[in-house]
């Protein structure tokens, strides 16, 4: 069977002359945890609009689970960036009809429903209207919406946003939970720090752009030898191979341009500074994401 | 298909249980009832009067003669008119209720023309008996029943007895006046209906789309279904509730008023022209969707209830047209204008219910009008739900003319 569960091929989408998905491709794989990585407006609502058949792309191909968007629909779950559900309704019921909608039959939507709601710890709001529900108990209400119908493929737009930390949590144990069982997941996020521990491959995109896209780990490893992390007194500036000086609350992380670590701290003993700390930088996906922003704005 | 029954299920179920739909429902045959308790308590006046009101050929009428011309009571009207000796036994008849009315002739009649006429009610009842013809034959058919043969008698009495025949042949044949009235106010009722229908299930359309666009669950919805499909299933589902209502109200209009009349109103009609009554119901349920179709993405495209009331309200109004044209339309139902309206998709459905009955309509204007009404309820469905889905998804701004344009441009 084939791999890929996401094809995007050259997205394009423009509004009013505004191009908020400029020729974005990646692909998703079965099983895996993938993230749409970038800044607030930077296309990810769009381009998962766009994989959900809410919108038509432009320009550019999108194939879900092997056919075209909105024909699969019924093997992919979606929570929205914009969230709500109905309030005046029983959370049963929402959950029953969002399931059936999804083209489960009657009775195995209910089984479901309410087999997720024990494991979010709801069951026994099950028969409350949504509008009684605490704040919190409508968020994890939201997601279950979305994976009731038991999908194949995940689509997650920016699940953490607004949600307190004990949902975050719950969340992130709940996504690593449903990897487990084989589903594939695509999320979103603006808060790179949040899902960096999630995702297995990402891309990242800034103004509809990829600007990077591949494992994770292997980015990482990529940008991490260009940083180092010390403690000292200043007078770090005019360091060879140093692009950038920043201080961090007590530490000085320094970003290197075409040279080692090993080089830096040569350099640093030679010139005879006292170090208390030095440290080969794990650079945050947050400051990958800002250093290659910034390179495309250079280049 | 199933999506779309999933969805009208939905809408149908939620919706129902509303308590505003069951407050609307159940207080419009409340204040009905309400009324005819108060009459009922307000005593003998009010009630007899509504009751007259109802029934007014029901009852019967008292004769006190000082003439000789109505005495006996001819035996073609001994079931209406009753023959008292004197004023006293007459005016006890009327207490008792055994008559309604009791007319006095007077010695002098012949030369002045006066008849009293005694009631518990206003001066109303002596215009109403003036205008009976049923009275006026009374009175004919006496003051000349010595002077000619019962024939001629009854002819003077009822001069006409109109059967109207359209150019073309058509037109009511059996069934006399009152089937004819009745077959042209039950497709003119059934207008008004659609009307009703229109204004009721637009109003549960709107709300359920600004619900679930302002809870933003629509998004979820648009990921399962197609606009399409939903904007398909709130029409049948929100025209199924609309339909639940009116119909209560209709028969809880006949239990009220006594079920006889409303039955007789559907079945004469029926007997003398079916097919009026058939093309009726066909316009009925093409105009429905139409107007539910267009009320839903109109819907869609309001930031909130207020806004897309309004603008909903304009096509309200196209609705209602035929209706307030109905004038021009009794003088001649085959003018341009009146065919015009016929042909265009708003307004042919209450346009053509009003204008069958009354004429011999070609049959061009109706296998026309029909075939643009079929071939436009998919066509507003299909521009319907582009629209209602770009709508769906812009919060907090009305979408302008140019962006409602360029999401038809793309398919």
């Amino acid at each position: 069977m084939d791999d890929t569960v996401l094809e995007v091929r050259n997205l394009v989408k423009r509004y009013d002359g505004f191009t908020a998905v400029d020729d974005l491709t990646f692909e998703v794989r079965r099983g895996e945890i993938f993230g749409l990585l970038g800044p607030n407006g930077a296309g990810k609502t769009t381009t998962i609009r766009a994989i959900m058949d809410i919108f038509k792309p432009d320009e550019g191909t999108i194939v879900v689970l092997g056919r075209p968007p909105g024909a699969a629909r019924t093997r992919v779950g979606y929570l929205p960036e914009e969230r709500g559900l109905y309030r005046d309704l029983k959370v049963l019921e929402v959950l029953e009809y969002l399931a059936e909608l999804k083209g489960m039959d009657r009775s195995r939507a209910r089984e479901q429903a309410q087999k997720w709601l024990e494991r979010v710890d709801l069951a026994e709001w099950a028969t409350r209207k949504v509008k009684d529900l605490s704040r919190g108990m409508q968020q994890k209400l939201q997601f279950v919406a979305s994976v009731v119908h038991d999908p194949e493929l995940l689509i997650l737009d920016e699940p953490f946003q607004g949600l307190d930390p004990v949902n975050v949590d719950l969340l992130k144990r709940l996504i690593r939970d449903l990897q487990a069982e084989g589903k594939t997941i695509l999320l979103s996020a603006h808060q790179m720090n949040l899902v960096e521990v999630l995702c297995d491959r990402i891309v990242l995109i800034n103004r509809g752009r990829a600007v990077l896209y591949g494992p994770l780990a292997e980015i990482k490893r990529q940008y991490a030898a260009q940083t180092v992390r010390l403690r000292g007194p200043a007078a770090l500036e005019d360091l060879p191979g140093v692009a950038r000086v920043e201080r961090q609350d007590e530490d000085w992380v320094l970003t290197l341009d075409r040279s080692t670590p090993q080089e830096v701290l040569r350099h640093l003993v030679e010139r005879g500074v006292p170090l208390t700390a030095f440290e080969v930088g794990t650079m945050p996906l947050e400051e990958i994401f800002i250093a290659v922003v910034k390179e495309g704005a250079h280049a | 298909m199933r999506e779309i029954w999933i969805v009208a299920r939905h809408e149908y179920l939620v919706n129902i249980r509303r308590p505003a739909f069951v407050l609307m429902t159940i207080l419009i045959p409340l204040i009905g009832l309400l009324v005819l308790g108060v009459a009922a308590l307000a005593g003998g006046q009010a009630g007899a009067f509504l009751e007259r009101q109802f029934a007014p050929q029901l009852q019967a009428i008292g004769v006190v003669d000082h003439t000789g011309f109505f005495t006996p009571i001819l035996p073609e009207f001994a079931d209406r008119f009753r023959l008292y000796a004197t004023e006293e036994e007459g005016r006890a008849a009327v207490r008792s209720g055994e008559v309604s009315v009791l007319l006095v002739f007077p010695p002098d009649y012949v030369e002045k023309g006066e008849v009293q006429v005694v009631s518990q009610g206003s001066g109303f009842d002596a215009a109403v008996l003036e205008d009976s013809q049923r009275v006026q034959a009374f009175f004919v058919a006496h003051l000349v029943r010595d002077r000619v043969d019962p024939a001629l008698r009854a002819r003077v009495a009822e001069p006409m007895n109109l059967v109207f025949v359209g150019v073309e042949g058509g037109g009511a044949g059996q069934g006399g006046m009152l089937s004819t009235m009745l077959s042209i106010m039950v497709p003119y009722a059934l207008s008004l209906l659609l009307i009703v229908t229109i204004f009721t299930s637009s109003g549960y359309l709107l709300q359920s789309v600004a619900d679930e666009k302002t809870s933003r669950v629509i998004e979820i919805v648009l990921s399962s279904v197609n606009a399409t499909q939903l904007l398909a299933g709130k029409v049948i589902g929100l025209g199924a509730v609309g339909l639940t209502q009116v119909l209560i109200w209709i028969l809880s209009a006949m239990a009220l008023s006594g079920g006889a009349a409303g039955l007789l109103g559907v079945v004469i009609p029926l007997m003398a022209r079916p097919e009026v009554f058939i093309l009726a119901v066909v316009y009925y349920v093409l105009g429905f969707l139409v107007y539910a179709v267009l009320m839903g993405s109109v819907g869609a495209l309001g930031t909130t209830m207020q806004e897309s009331q309004q603008l909903a309200g304009i096509f309200s109004m196209m609705a209602a047209l035929p209706l307030m044209l109905s004038g021009f339309m009794f003088s001649n139902p085959n003018m341009p204008l009146v065919r015009a309206f016929c042909w265009f998709p708003l307004t042919a459905p209450t346009m053509m219910m009003v204008r069958l009955p009354l004429t011999a309509v070609p049959a061009v204007d109706i296998v026309g009008s029909i075939a643009l009404l079929l071939l436009s309820v998919p066509g507003v469905l299909w521009v319907g739900a582009k629209v209602f889905r770009m709508g769906l998804l812009m919060y907090g701004k009305r979408p302008n003319l140019r962006q409602v344009w360029q999401a038809l441009r793309e398919a």
